[in-house]
């Protein structure tokens, strides 16, 4: 199989297909980077022209638009707070925070140098070990999938912000969105009004879009002229070569981040998202100074730019041995494969050996070159909307977010949605609502329940079949430390505190 | 006499304008599913060799997915027929969602053009499950009714007719499980999670190794598979297979029909076309016109009988 791989890198490193990715990186950072249009889009718009390429060049521009778009989400949600993709919500965390004091430029070099090493970790997982990772997927059925959206689900609780009980209310309007739409196994229709528009449920997008790019924009509208504080006008973007040295103190991040990516990555349906969220959560954990967590702290924004790259060319790893495509992206690039008659399976690696490991190849080319190319020239030109006029720069991100929504699936009926969450979304910003427990409940709320439904009619309505197995007690025990650990900890810990001093 | 043979030429002349301009602009072929699904890169297939053979016209794939593919289903059943909107067909799934939902369209709401793909299902299991035979795994469910489970895409589609149809001519009894699609079912399946799968046979094509193929679904055995007995071989009367094809609103000008089905015809007849079909993993079967509408027909029946005997919400 290695020789495989060697043998296909001469084709990958020929002038049209480097310049494909290439390509595909680029655009995919401006696609990541303008509110509304994602990965998604850009590839399903590609699908339809790869007929007449060449697979690799096809191929290529695919990978290359992925990874680019995961890096490209972190722009506006660094300089904005309105992340460019979902999986972008936990950059917005730190990134917002230190573009206001003015450390702007910094905190995208994080997120371009995060980026470029989850997805070449990413790469490496898909090249070297996508058959025995592929043995992992298959351990997680239904009932095994349930628990980790509940590990999820528990362990980033902090998301809940300083009011539990807004926060919790925020949860519940993101798992009440993920319940509208036919019902997961009889397809029942469920607070859809009679919309056909609305039984396939709210895309992810549609409410991110309102939801978090409406209100800062009607901010930046609210006060066109208000002076704003010379420090977040101002980058700081000093040369990449002199800020590298500093970033080199987050290894153990992007080494944690990169394993929680690959892992998140290979279990279908939990998507980039999560696993930003959760590398964040971690290294949150583990940082020696956690209140500076949330207030700009930089290892904030490397922790979630890493796993969301991590995640990419692994979650190719269930699309191209299963079949299964774990995330929405993964599912149009295996019909842009289809479309070269290369079927996904087993039988895919040793059939057409050349296309598959060339195409390894390109993820791992695209992340890397994420790095020239993200780094300066991205960086620079994106950053300097920040010097647009208040309102042009508002009214340019409306109408984008219009597009971006309206061509998700060609409807109006999806934009009138959007304007909707923005109108909730303005009111939560004001009443302090936190907003990422709403995303996080949509998507693992609508994850859970099917899960959690199929495994209960797997074992025909018994519950212990919830636990039959060790991957589920497994999780279960994680789940329990996640959530009694940190108590615990504090009681024993004050404990020994108090005992000393007694 | 010679009044008869101006009468034809007039009326020749009169005819000749709509079928020579057909087309004289794009015509859009309705996807009721996201681009890079099978039924688009059917259609995108099909649309680029229709191109050809009506020499030169251009023919454009506009992606409508929603609610299962209905939104799209709708849109062509409601659109002008004149040639230019065209929309990719499934049955059964296309006609069940007539049965289980309220829906703006039925069987007779569309001008049946061509047939494609005929993918049979399969009743399957995975190699280490222990299951050698249909006989067996029949077996099992009728010692012990709804002991074994069986994974499926969603339920309202050929998967779950192939079934529900099987338990009954079989007099067993299944826990239907249904996944958001086959892939995932088929997942399961190799992990060990459900006991067995119907899923159509393409989906099982590449999985050789991990995948037994217990019983095609057909009339005859298929093909792809020729080793692999068909129900009926075993005794069960079943026949259930997923069809793909293309239609155009009800009503379609006969001229422009018959201009689109010799085109369709000469489309099929391009071996450059069946190459690439099979490429992408697609069983053909070829029917056109009345045939294909009978078909539907029939389907239509089936999916209602199976709705009023065992609705499934």
């Amino acid at each position: 199989m290695y020789s495989d791989l060697l043998h296909a890198l001469p084709q990958v490193l020929g002038l049209t297909n480097f310049l494909a990715v290439t390509i595909g990186v680029i655009a995919g950072i401006v696609v990541g980077a303008l509110p509304g249009l994602s990965a998604t889009m850009a590839i399903s718009v590609l699908v339809p022209f790869t007929f007449g390429l060449d697979p690799l060049v096809a191929l290529g521009l695919m990978a290359g638009i992925y990874n680019g778009a995961m890096y490209g989400g972190a722009i506006p949600a660094v300089l904005l707070r309105i992340p460019g993709t979902p999986a972008a919500v936990a950059t917005t965390f730190d990134g917002y925070p230190m573009a206001q004091q003015g450390q702007g430029g910094y905190a995208l070099q994080v997120a371009v140098v995060s980026s470029s090493i989850g997805g070449i970790a990413s790469a490496f997982a898909l090249m070297l070990l996508a058959p025995p990772l592929s043995k992992v997927t298959l351990l997680f059925g239904p009932a095994e999938v349930f628990w980790i959206a509940v590990f999820g689900l528990c362990s980033i609780i902090f998301l809940l912000g300083g009011n539990v009980v807004k926060g919790l209310i925020s949860a519940c309007f993101g798992v009440f969105v993920s319940v509208i739409g036919s019902d997961p196994i009889f397809g029942n229709d469920r607070y859809t009004f009679g919309y056909l528009e609305l039984l396939d449920g709210i895309n992810i997008v549609i409410l991110l879009v309102g939801l978090y790019a409406l209100p800062p924009v009607i901010d930046l509208l609210e006060a066109p002229l208000k002076t704003e504080n010379a420090a977040s006008d101002n980058l700081g973007t000093e040369p990449i070569w002199r800020t590298l040295p500093r970033m080199m103190r987050f290894w153990k991040t992007w080494i944690r981040g990169s394993l929680i990516g690959i892992w998140i990555g290979i279990l279908p349906g939990a998507g980039g998202s999560m696993a930003a969220f959760m590398s964040y959560n971690e290294a949150r954990r583990a940082s020696k100074t956690p209140d500076t967590w949330g207030k700009g702290e930089a290892e904030g924004v490397a922790a979630s730019e890493v796993a969301n790259n991590a995640d990419t060319a692994s979650a190719l790893i269930p699309a191209l041995t299963l079949g299964i495509p774990g995330t929405a992206v993964a599912a149009v690039m295996l019909g842009g494969l289809l479309i070269h008659g290369l079927q996904p399976g087993p039988m895919l690696f040793r059939d057409n050996p050349d296309v598959v490991f060339g195409f390894m190849w390109q993820f791992l080319f695209g992340a890397i070159l994420l790095l020239f190319l993200g780094g300066s020239l991205a960086t620079n030109s994106f950053a300097k909307l920040l010097k647009l006029p208040r309102p042009l720069l508002g009214s340019i991100i409306i109408v984008l977010m219009l597009i971006g929504v309206y061509s998700i699936h060609g409807r109006m009926f999806d934009v009138y949605l959007m304007l909707g969450f923005g109108a909730v979304g303005y009111l939560m910003d004001k009443l302090k609502f936190p907003l990422p427990p709403v995303v996080l409940g949509l998507i693992l709320g609508a994850f859970a329940e099917e899960n959690l439904r199929l495994a209960l009619r797997i074992g025909r309505g018994d519950r212990s079949g919830l636990l039959a197995n060790h991957t589920s007690q497994v999780l279960v025990a994680m789940t329990l430390a996640v959530v009694f650990g940190p108590g615990l900890k504090r009681r024993f810990w004050g404990n020994r505190n108090s005992g000393a001093q007694g | 006499m010679k009044t008869s043979i101006w009468a034809l030429a007039l009326a020749t002349l009169a005819a000749t304008p709509a079928l020579a301009e057909y087309p004289e602009k794009p015509i859009e072929i309705i996807v009721g599913y996201s681009a890079g699904g099978g039924t688009d890169v059917m259609a995108r297939t099909v649309g680029k060799f229709l191109e050809e053979a009506l020499g030169g016209a251009s023919v454009v794939v506009k992606n409508e997915p929603g609610a299962g593919g209905q939104i799209g289903f709708t849109h062509v059943a409601a659109a002008k027929p004149d040639g230019y909107t065209l929309g990719t067909f499934n049955m059964p799934a296309a006609l069940a969602l007539t049965y289980d939902r309220a829906a703006d369209y039925d069987a007779k709401s569309f001008t049946y053009l061509a047939n494609f793909v005929e993918d049979p299902n399969t009743i399957v299991v995975s190699k280490s499950s222990g299951y050698d035979t249909l006989e067996a795994l029949i077996e099992d469910s009728r010692a012990n009714p709804g002991a074994v489970t069986m994974g499926l895409s969603s339920l309202g589609g050929n998967d779950h007719f192939a079934a529900l149809m099987m338990a009954k001519s079989a007099n067993s009894e299944f826990t239907l499980v249904p996944f958001k699609g086959a892939a995932l079912a088929r997942t399961a399946m190799i992990g060990g999670h459900v006991a067995a799968g119907t899923m159509a046979l393409s989906q099982t094509v590449g999985f050789e190794d991990q995948l037994k193929v217990l019983a095609v679904l057909s009339d005859e055995r298929s093909p792809f598979a020729p080793d692999v007995p068909t129900a009926k071989e075993r005794g069960f009367d079943v026949e259930m297979s997923s069809l793909r094809g293309v239609v155009a609103p009800v009503g379609l000008e006969p001229a422009v029909a018959d201009k689109l089905l010799s085109a369709l015809a000469a489309v099929n007849a391009n071996p450059e076309f069946q190459k690439m079909m099979a490429e992408q993993g697609n069983p053909m079967n070829y029917i056109a016109g009345a045939d294909f509408a009978a078909i539907a027909e029939t389907q239509s029946e089936v999916a209602r009988t199976i709705w009023e005997t065992t609705p499934w919400k």
